[in-house]
């Protein structure tokens, strides 16, 4: 570098150092999808973007982060040495930084100066144009976190894969339940760690639309088999329940506490105490069954089902050798035509397990189309129809999410009574459940507009004229 | 241990006579400041581009100083990095000596820097001008702009005459924000070793009315020699007597202008502050596939 420099420009050779830099991303890779960078390197913190430029004001790899927890993605040591470009003042107008990371490419980073771009510009171009540099196509960050066989832009949760409409039945359900399998495996030892609340979310998630699936499309494995694993998944569901319920109770607890007036609301400290001990005892009867022998050979058996499904005889799978457009069809009219019946039935006095049993509908009827109508049907039809439905399940979501929150609160009215200052916060929980129940009968009220959209005369004819293939 | 408050900070080196050790305050003060871990800002605001110089940059204001008054430009694409971290430099231009015939064509001449500067308040937490000798709509618009006058006087009769001079129109309120700029004098190129020092220095320090910090910058080698090091003193020479009398000086106007602001701690390095990830984040293994 400083042969190719030499002559052209005055250089002075500057600090050499030996460090350790730490890079920081989520899991699911947020810093990277916002551009951003987040390393430590002897104590000191730097978040740039991508190509080291500033963030603008204000922006925080906390901010970003949300409720994900910030996690080495890349431990990577170095030597730098600094190379000062000096002009005819001899003053320093850019600073070339060499970095040498062990067993990964060296790199040359020009350090910009404020006001002096156009020299910066001219050290690269003239650095590029001698041919002993090439423009770095990738950040070091990027060459450490593949150099160690990881993903830089993190471990998404997303299924999204593809299919094709002639696709048998059994291929396509395989391919799609891989994915979650992966899914599930990825965000599993996020969940018995508890690095933060999203991987247990992202691993119930998986767990559902596993479920949907070994459902919905039974017809494509073994009966004896598949009948026994639905068991097993639904149990993995209910072992996984009170932890999330308490997650989502403990991070909505301030906003909780605002709905509370205003007086009352620091009276609902012993609540929150509460919840926490229930939430430790509910995670440490989690975390043993979810590393008991039992969980573990579902996870196996499952795997090992799904891996060899297309191998086995089709005898006693009478669905495995249909077309995937026809049998996800047949069964998204089915779910479609269940909830427009059961949203028929409900009416302002109907009780609560009637709207949560719409809402278990809606979100089976939801995975089916994410999962097989989104890669295989028109998404001018399949996009605005998961728009209706997210639509009427936030509805039936938050007045779900209320009347839990209310029975929580009725349920932990006994041990709350018993804390200190627990009268003053029985007191707060009763004006507390008194919001609650007033907005789950807002959402109550909001069903029948959500409701008659989703299922609108035009919804329902553009539903059967699209998955109707096994009649034509 | 950079400064932990919500306001830029103003500074102007001012006295109306020549040659009593502005500039060197101002880069000195300004070095140390940056030092600190504070974003800071010079503006050399003297055509003779002393401290322009000092931090060997080209003394070139593009459009010069009346198109900066004008805010033809954001004032932001003329401020150019010194060698040191955290730093910055807004150049002398040679335009600036007709600044005051500059300032004389608005309406409120006076304002007119605090205006220029404003847009530069969100980036730096100190911003130091170093001020021109003489008294004029230039003065004025920096008594407008800072937030402290730091008056250097050599503790000579004539030198001290021009800080009462400064002083009296302080007291008629013609100096700063409706007269509320704080003033502070300090001794500069004192010789402890002349009587004559010693004894004017002895006789302002008991003035009431002037508010004269306790540390005095020396007569000094190191102060001469930054005109051939180009460095502020702190760099070349961090343990001779004029450094350590900056560092002393720069100590006790944090103490004066934000007594409640934690005294700095002199930093270790010249890197932005440590704000480490808490709690330390657990690793995960990168699952395959």
């Amino acid at each position: 570098m400083q042969s190719a420099l030499r002559g052209w420009f005055t250089i002075t050779v500057g600090e050499a150092a030996e460090v350790e830099r730490t890079y920081y991303d989520t899991f699911d890779g947020l810093l990277y999808d916002a551009g951003l960078t987040l390393s430590i390197q002897g104590g000191v913190r730097t978040l740039t973007m991508r190509d080291g430029s500033q963030p603008e004001a204000g922006v925080t790899a906390e901010k970003v982060a949300g409720v994900r927890m910030l996690l080495v993605v890349a431990k990577v040591r170095l030597t730098t040495q600094i190379l000062n470009v000096l002009d005819e003042r001899e003053k320093t107008v850019c600073r070339i930084v060499l970095e040498t990371p062990i067993g990964l490419r060296e790199r040359a980073r020009l350090v910009p100066m404020k006001g002096y771009e156009r020299e910066r510009d001219r050290i690269h171009e003239f650095l590029v144009s001698s041919g002993a540099f090439a423009p770095a196509d990738l950040p070091l960050l990027d060459d450490a976190v593949l150099a160690a066989g990881g993903q830089p832009e993190g471990i998404r949760s997303k299924v999204e894969v593809p299919l094709r409409s002639i696709d048998r039945a059994d291929v396509a359900v395989a391919s799609v339940l891989s994915r979650l399998i992966e899914i599930l495996d990825a965000n599993l030892p996020g969940t018995l760690a508890d690095t933060d609340t999203e991987f247990l979310h992202d691993y119930r998630v998986a767990i559902r639309r596993t479920r949907t699936v070994m459902r919905e499309m039974k017809g494509v494995f073994p009966a004896a088999q598949i009948k026994r694993l639905r068991v097993e998944f639904k149990w993995l569901q209910e072992i996984t329940g009170p932890t999330r319920d308490l997650d989502v109770y403990l991070l909505e607890f301030e906003r909780l506490r605002a709905v509370a007036p205003m007086a009352m609301r620091l009276d609902l400290d012993p609540l929150l105490e509460v919840l926490k001990d229930w939430h430790q005892s509910a995670r440490e009867r989690m975390e043993a069954e979810l590393r008991s022998e039992r969980a573990q050979a579902v996870h196996g058996d499952w795997g090992r089902l799904v891996a060899l499904l297309i191998g086995l005889n089709q005898e006693d799978r009478p669905d495995a050798g249909r077309a995937i457009t026809e049998l996800s069809g047949e069964r998204i009219q089915r779910v479609h035509r269940r909830m427009v019946k059961m949203g028929r039935g409900i009416t302002a006095d109907s009780k609560p397990e009637e709207y949560h049993e719409l809402r278990k509908q809606g979100k089976e009827l939801r995975y089916l189309l994410e999962l097989f109508a989104v890669p295989l049907y028109d998404a001018d039809v399949v996009k605005p129809m998961i728009r209706a439905l997210k639509g009427l399940q936030d509805v039936l979501g938050t007045h779900q999410d209320r009347d839990v929150q209310a029975l929580t609160l009725k349920r932990l009215g006994e041990n709350v009574a018993a804390q200190p200052g627990g009268t003053a916060a029985l007191m707060a929980m009763g004006a507390l459940l008194e919001r609650l129940e007033a907005e789950a009968q807002a959402a109550r009220d909001q069903f029948a507009t959500s409701f008659a959209e989703f299922a609108s005369d035009a919804q329902l004819k553009l539903v059967d004229k699209t998955f109707n293939t096994s009649a034509a | 241990m950079a400064k932990n408050k919500r306001d830029t900070n103003v500074l102007a080196t001012y006295n109306i006579k020549g040659g009593v050790g502005k500039t060197s305050a101002a880069v000195n003060l300004a070095y140390l400041a940056a030092r600190d871990g504070n974003s800071t800002l010079l503006w050399d605001l003297d055509p003779q581009a002393a401290s322009t110089y000092l931090f060997r940059v080209r003394p070139k204001i593009k459009g010069g100083g009346r198109g900066l008054l004008r805010s033809r430009s954001r004032t932001a694409d003329h401020v150019k990095a010194t060698d040191h971290e955290l730093l910055e430099l807004l150049p002398a231009d040679f335009s600036y000596r007709h600044l005051d015939l500059a300032l004389d064509q608005f309406k409120k001449p006076a304002a007119r820097f605090r205006k220029v500067l404003e847009p530069l308040l969100q980036d730096y937490d100190y911003i130091f001008l170093d001020c021109p000798p003489s008294i004029s709509l230039v003065s004025e618009s920096v008594f407008e702009a800072a937030d402290a006058l730091l008056v250097p006087v050599i503790p000579a009769t004539l030198s001290s005459r021009a800080y009462e001079q400064l002083d009296e129109l302080s007291r008629r309120g013609k100096v700063g924000k409706m007269g509320g700029t704080e003033i502070f004098s300090f001794f500069s190129m004192a010789e402890v070793l002349r009587p004559l020092h010693l004894q004017v220095m002895e006789k302002l320090r008991s003035a009431e009315q002037l508010k004269v910090l306790g540390a005095a910058i020396p007569v000094a080698d190191e102060v001469e020699m930054m005109g051939e090091e180009r460095n502020p003193v702190a760099v070349f020479a961090p343990t001779s007597a004029a450094a350590v009398a900056y560092e002393a000086l720069w100590h006790e106007i944090q103490g004066r202008l934000w007594p409640d602001v934690a005294p700095k701690e002199p930093a270790a390095s010249v890197e932005p502050p440590v704000v480490p990830v808490a709690p330390e984040p657990t690793p995960v293994e990168s699952p395959a596939g």
